[in-house]
C-alpha cells in the first residue's frame, strides 16, 4: 500500500525532517507511526498525502509511484486515502452531513447517495442523529468522529490518521482506535500517527518509531 | 462494505485518474450541481447584505455610465434621422422677381398639400433684419442696391415633418423656377454633431475604464472571499477537491455580481429616462418637433445583463487563476 525506499526530506530552511527513511506498510495492514514531536511523523503523513514532495528517494502508493506526480493528478489520488487530523479540519459553516458528504460530492455522487452513505457513516461512528448539527455545536470526541466518517465514506484503501486521539479521553481514545480496528478487518489500511505509547501497548499492532528524521523501529513496540 | 471496498482497490492500480462514479453519473451529477451553486451562492450573497449591497451599487453605477451614454446616443442618432425634417424651409426667391410673381408664387405653394403655412419676408424686410442683428446698418447704408434676396419661410404639415416628406417636399420646391435656393436649417445640428461625436470618443474612453473597474471590482472582492476561506478550501484540497471543483462557487459569484450590477444599470438607465421624458417633450415642443425619448429595449436590457454576468465572471476567473492554484494544505 505504502513504500518508502530511502527518502529524505529537507525543508528550505536547511532543517532535515526524514533522513533515507525505509518501509512498507502492506495492503489491509495497520500500524502506529510515533516519536516524539520534531521526530518527522507529520512530515511522513504529509508526504503521503502529498502535501509535500520528498527531497530524495521514492513513494510508491498503491502501485503508484507519488515522488514525482503531476500536480493534476494529486486530487485524484487524495481521494483514495482517508484523512483524520488532530484538529479535525471540518467545515465550521456546514452541515455534519454535509462535511461528511464532502468526499461524495467532490467525486460526482447525486445528492439523494450522498445523503444515503453519509447518514451510513454517521451510524458506524456512532452520531446518528446529529447529521443537521453543525460541528461548532459538537463536542471534540464527536468532532472527531465526523472527521472518521468523512475519511471513511468513500471506503478508501488507506486512512492516514494524525494525533487522531490527541485531544480525547483515554475511554474515548480507545473507542476511537477500535473503530479503526474494525475498518483494518474490512481490508483498510491504517496507518496512526500518535505518541500516545500507553495506547500502542494495548493495541499491539506493528509500530514505526522515528526520531530526528531517522527510523529508528519497525516492529511491535516493547513495553 | 468488504465487496465495495475490493472493487475500489482494484480501480486503484494504474493511473490516479479514476473515478467510481458512471459518466453519465458525473453528467447529471455535474448539471445537478451547476444547479445548486447557481442558486446556492445566490443565496450565499446576502448572508452579507450590506457589503453585497455596496458592491453591486459600486458596480452597477460603473456599469450605468455605458448604458445611459448608449440610451443618450441611441436617441440622439434618431434625432439625427429627424434633422433633416427640420420644422422650417427657407425658400430664396430669384431677385429679380416682382411682387406679383412673388404673390403667384406663394398663392401656389399654398396649394400644396404637404405645406401648412408660407410666410413671406421681402427684401426690404431682410434688409431691415439684417441691419438690426448685424450692428452693420451704416455701411450697409453704402451699398448701391439691397444685396439680399425675398425670402419663404415654409412650415410643412405635421405629417410631413418626417425625413422621407421633408425630402420629397424639398425636391419638389427646388423644380419650381423662381425658387434660387432651397435651404433646411440644419448648419447648428452640424455644429453640434461635430461637438456630439467628439464627446462619444471621450465617453467610450471613459466607458472603457469603468468596464474595467468592474473587473478590478469583482475581482478584488473574489480574491478577498478566496483568502477568507483559505482554510475551507484547504479542507477541500485535503479530501481530493480539484481546482476545477473549487473555483465553481467563486465563478458564480462573480457572475452574479456582474449580472446584479446590470440590473442596476438598467433601473438607473431607466429611473432617467423617466425623469428626461416630460424636460425633452417640452423642449422638442417649442421647436415644433415630435420627439420621445425611449429607454433599452428587451434585447439590449438583456445584452446589458449578458455583458453584466460576463465580466464578473470573467474577472472571478482571473481572481481564481491567480490565487486558488497558490493555496495549497499545510
Amino acid at each position: 500500500m505504502i513504500l518508502f525506499e530511502e527518502v529524505s526530506k529537507v525543508y528550505s530552511d536547511d532543517h532535515i525532517a526524514l533522513n533515507s527513511v525505509n518501509f512498507h506498510l502492506k495492503q489491509g495492514e495497520m500500524a502506529f507511526l510515533t516519536g516524539h514531536s520534531g521526530s518527522g511523523k507529520s512530515t511522513l503523513l504529509k508526504l503521503v498525502s502529498l502535501m509535500e514532495r520528498p527531497t530524495a528517494g521514492r513513494i510508491v502508493l498503491n502501485g503508484n509511484d507519488i515522488s514525482h506526480i503531476k500536480g493534476n493528478d494529486i486530487p485524484y489520488l487524495r481521494r483514495h486515502i482517508g484523512m483524520i487530523f488532530q484538529d479535525h479540519r471540518l467545515l465550521m459553516n456546514r452541515t455534519v452531513l454535509d462535511n461528511v458528504g464532502l468526499p461524495l460530492l467532490i467525486e460526482g455522487y447525486s445528492r439523494f447517495e450522498i445523503k444515503r452513505r453519509s447518514l451510513a457513516a454517521l451510524e458506524k461512528v456512532g452520531l446518528s442523529g446529529k447529521e443537521d448539527a453543525f460541528p461548532i455545536n459538537l463536542s471534540g470526541g464527536e468532532q472527531q468522529r465526523v472527521g472518521i466518517a468523512r475519511a471513511i465514506i468513500n471506503q478508501p484503501p488507506l486512512l492516514l490518521a494524525d494525533e487522531p486521539t490527541g485531544n480525547l479521553d483515554p475511554k474515548l481514545s480507545l473507542e476511537i482506535l477500535t473503530l479503526f480496528e474494525s475498518l483494518n478487518k474490512f481490508g483498510m489500511s491504517v496507518l496512526i500517527a500518535t505518541h500516545d505509547l500507553g495506547l500502542i501497548a494495548k493495541m499491539r499492532y506493528r509500530t514505526l518509531t522515528l526520531r530526528e528524521g531517522h527510523m529508528i523501529n519497525d516492529g511491535l513496540l516493547r513495553d | 462494505m468488504n465487496n465495495s471496498l475490493g472493487a475500489s482497490k482494484r480501480k486503484l492500480s494504474g493511473s490516479p485518474k479514476i473515478n467510481k462514479v458512471s459518466f453519465f453519473g458525473r453528467v447529471k451529477a455535474t448539471i445537478s450541481q451547476h444547479i445548486h451553486q447557481l442558486v446556492h451562492n445566490f443565496m450565499e450573497l446576502w448572508k452579507t447584505p450590506f457589503a453585497t449591497s455596496m458592491t453591486i451599487l459600486v458596480l452597477g453605477l460603473a456599469l450605468s455610465l455605458p448604458t445611459v451614454f448608449h440610451v443618450v446616443y441611441k436617441n440622439v442618432d434618431r434625432v439625427g434621422g429627424q434633422w433633416e425634417s427640420a420644422s422650417e424651409i427657407s425658400l430664396f426667391l430669384k431677385k429679380d422677381l416682382s411682387e406679383e410673381q412673388i404673390q403667384v408664387l406663394i398663392n401656389k405653394l399654398g396649394l400644396y398639400e404637404n405645406i401648412e403655412t408660407v410666410t413671406y419676408i421681402s427684401r426690404h424686410q431682410a434688409l431691415q433684419e439684417f441691419k438690426e442683428m448685424s450692428g452693420f446698418s451704416k455701411a450697409l447704408n453704402y451699398l448701391d442696391e439691397n444685396p439680399l434676396p425675398a425670402v419663404l419661410i415654409v412650415v410643412p404639415v405635421e405629417s410631413a415633418m418626417n425625413s422621407a416628406g421633408t425630402k420629397l417636399l424639398v425636391a419638389n420646391l427646388e423644380r419650381e423656377q423662381d425658387i434660387d435656393l432651397v435651404r433646411i436649417d440644419i448648419d447648428w445640428i452640424e455644429k453640434l454633431q461635430a461637438i456630439f461625436y467628439l464627446v462619444v470618443d471621450i465617453v467610450i474612453a471613459i466607458a472603457t475604464l469603468l468596464l474595467l473597474s468592474v473587473l478590478l471590482i469583482v475581482s478584488n472582492t473574489i480574491r478577498l472571499n478566496i483568502l477568507n476561506q483559505r482554510a475551507e478550501i484547504e479542507v477541500l484540497k485535503l479530501v481530493g477537491a480539484t481546482n476545477r471543483f473549487i473555483q465553481l462557487p467563486y465563478l458564480y459569484i462573480g457572475a452574479w455580481y456582474g449580472f446584479l450590477g446590470g440590473v442596476i444599470a438598467w433601473l438607473f438607465s431607466t429611473i432617467m429616462v423617466i425623469w428626461l421624458e416630460s424636460g425633452v417633450v417640452n423642449l422638442t415642443g417649442l421647436y415644433k418637433a415630435k420627439f420621445e425619448i425611449i429607454s433599452l429595449t428587451f434585447n439590449e436590457s438583456i445584452m446589458l445583463l449578458f455583458i453584466g454576468a460576463l465580466l464578473g465572471l470573467i474577472a472571478s476567473f482571473i481572481s481564481v487563476k491567480q490565487y486558488l492554484v497558490t493555496i495549497e494544505p499545510k
